[in-house]
């Protein structure tokens, strides 16, 4: 019986925490069109989120590029077929590698610093200050939030992709031998043949870009979800983080596969 | 819309050391007394010489017959037999009200719910049952525009000060300047330099200071000048004495009677202290057990025969 209730009572909570999530998002979105609009904050959380980002994106996606070469470097030399090396990291990273390793990476140093941040201003009433002094706190945390995350991780998704085509370039050169311009031919070669939207902008472009702009939503939302939903002190402030991060490493490896099967039936090539 | 999510904003348990502290500063006071050289003995409580002490400690300030209430007013803030849950009850039937320029304590023993109470009053937490009524609105039935509206003529300290740690401490006070006034940015200036004196700090020295880099009695301080900034018609307090030493807990009891008598503000204090409590309350409310077991005028309450008062005031 008791059994029973503990369940029922975990289902209610999570029932609740999903349908504020719901209604977190909503307002985030419609607040972004509302007066007062906190610019200020925006291009701050655009700088936090995003330029102090840049390092670790660049980072990651300079090695995965570099790893992705020379695995398919190993299998392809089998077939003599070493020169298309420069196709396969191009539509890995593009498609799929760079949205979802710059999510991955934004959601564990953002998404965290989010979480961690509100929580802290939720378990030292700073977030019930702001309701006070007549400040809704959506407006004013989550949506600059929310917009800047949208606006910067298609940017750090390009730049991961980039600098993974240049790791993979690295490999191309010193471990395969290629010349670097048939390298670029392969990396052109391969976008210019998975179709176009309108002719001209290339269907991996489609696809990398929207991933991450959906994304950079669900990092910003479940952080600050998370973030405000904080209860009991900064121990709760430490389960926040913990769960926004694995939260929304979750959504962000579930949703690609869902936007994938959409873009695909979508945008056939 | 948004006022779905009000019943789940939720109060943090304070730190068990912020009650210590509230002892310890109501300690030093009473040491500070001591030494000003009447005869008590400091170590034995005596009922009778307490009482005559706070009777004295009233009378000091005002006339019996100078009462600030406007009673024939519709009062400010009104419970109505309110209640409140969360793991158990912690209000029950709780009623009272506050008229226009008055000043009503808020005083019990910790983990009473006295933080709650000014919670609901501002509908940071909505009440199980009951009303809540302010400035003549039933608080639970307004939109939360229409609530945050309605805070605006309303001044909070937290117990715990909720300074913004990402601004300075100029930012802080000029914050709800520059959510709800127009003023430029001189005007904004001198008011935080004046809120900043009436609170004893030098604000050349702390203006620039990040809330982090004040000690914890300056951070109450300048909770106390942000509460103020936007000269509101309501002050909410909850313990702004406490962590605080005996000479500025006397400037802040000073400047709580003077913000009444001069602009006849209307203020509801929460406080351990129950000295100044006496000095500058109207009216003293006293929670115990879920409830308010006494309301009243500081004279009444020092004459009450009741047992729990009589022991309440004897720990003070
Ligand atoms: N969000 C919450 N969830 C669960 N219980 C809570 C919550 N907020 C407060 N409480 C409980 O309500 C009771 C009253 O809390 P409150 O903060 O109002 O006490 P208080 O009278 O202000 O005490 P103090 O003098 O220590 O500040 C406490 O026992 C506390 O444990
Ligand atoms: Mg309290």
């Amino acid at each position: 019986m008791a059994l029973l209730q503990r369940i029922n009572a975990a289902a209610r909570d999570k029932v609740f925490s999903l349908q504020e999530a719901f209604v977190l998002a909503w307002n985030a979105f419609r607040f972004i069109f509302a007066r007062p609009f906190y610019g200020q904050d925006v291009i701050q959380q655009m700088d936090a989120i995003g330029v102090q980002s840049l390092g670790i994106v660049v980072l990651t996606g300079f090695f995965t590029g570099m790893v992705l070469a020379l695995q398919s470097a190993v299998q392809m030399q089998r077939f003599g077929a070493t020169a298309y090396v420069g196709s396969l990291v191009t539509a890995s990273m593009i498609r799929e590698l760079g949205p979802v390793l710059a999510g991955l990476m934004v959601a564990g140093r953002v998404g965290s610093g989010i979480a961690a941040q509100i929580g802290s201003m939720r378990v030292t009433e700073q977030i019930d200050a702001l309701n006070v002094m007549g400040t809704d706190p959506i407006k004013k945390l989550v949506t600059p939030r929310l917009i800047a995350a949208l606006l910067m991780l298609p940017a750090l998704t390009v730049i991961n992709d980039v600098a993974g085509i240049f790791g993979g370039n690295v490999i191309a050169k010193y471990y395969l031998q290629l010349p670097t311009s048939l390298y670029w031919a392969t990396v052109w070669d391969q976008i210019s043949t998975g179709g176009f939207v309108l002719h001209f902008i290339p269907n991996d472009f489609v696809h990398g870009l929207v991933k991450p702009f959906v994304f950079g939503g669900i990092i910003s939302l479940t952080a600050c979800h998370f973030g405000l939903r904080t209860t009991g002190g900064t121990e709760g402030v430490g389960v926040a983080t913990t769960r926004t991060v694995v939260t929304a490493s979750i959504l962000i490896l579930v949703t690609d596969y869902f936007i994938t099967q959409a873009l695909l039936a979508l945008l056939p090539a | 819309m948004m006022g779905a999510d009000d019943p789940n904003d939720t109060t943090v348990k304070e730190p068990d050391n912020a009650q210590a502290a509230a002892a310890g500063a109501s300690d030093e006071e009473r040491r500070a007394t001591d030494r000003r050289g009447d005869d008590r003995a400091a170590d034995v409580v005596h009922p009778e010489r307490v009482r005559a002490a706070i009777r004295k400690e009233i009378t000091a300030d005002r006339d019996a017959d100078d009462d600030p209430r406007n009673t024939d007013a519709q009062p400010v803030i009104e419970l109505r037999d309110v209640s409140l849950a969360f793991d158990r009850p912690i209000l029950t039937g709780v009623s009272f009200e506050v008229y226009p320029g008055e000043t009503v304590a808020i005083v019990g023993e910790s983990g009473t719910g006295k933080s709650t109470i000014v919670k609901l009053i501002l509908r940071l937490l909505v009440a199980d049952s009951g009303e809540v009524r302010v400035l003549g609105n039933d608080i639970e039935k307004l939109t939360y525009e229409q609530a945050l509206e309605i805070r605006q003529h309303m001044g909070m300290v937290f117990q715990g000060s909720a300074l913004f740690d990402s601004l300075t401490v100029f930012e802080n006070i000029a914050y709800p300047l520059r959510e709800h006034t127009k003023l430029d940015e001189d005007a904004i200036e001198e008011r935080v330099r004046e809120k900043l004196r009436i609170v004893d700090l030098d604000p050349d020295q702390v203006m620039e200071l990040a809330p982090s880099e004040l000690s914890g009695g300056m951070q109450k301080r300048v909770g106390v000048a942000r509460g103020l900034a936007a000269n509101p018609k309501i002050m909410l307090y909850d313990e702004p004495t406490s962590g605080l030493d005996p000479l500025t807990t006397g400037t802040i009891t000073n400047l709580i009677l003077k913000l009444q008598r001069d602009l006849n503000v209307t203020s509801v204090v929460v406080t351990h202290d129950i000295r100044s409590a006496f000095r500058m309350a109207t009216r003293i409310a006293l929670l115990h057990d879920q409830r308010i077991v006494f309301f009243g005028s500081p004279e009444d309450m020092t004459a009450s025969d009741d047992p729990y008062i009589q022991t309440f005031l004897g720990g003070y």
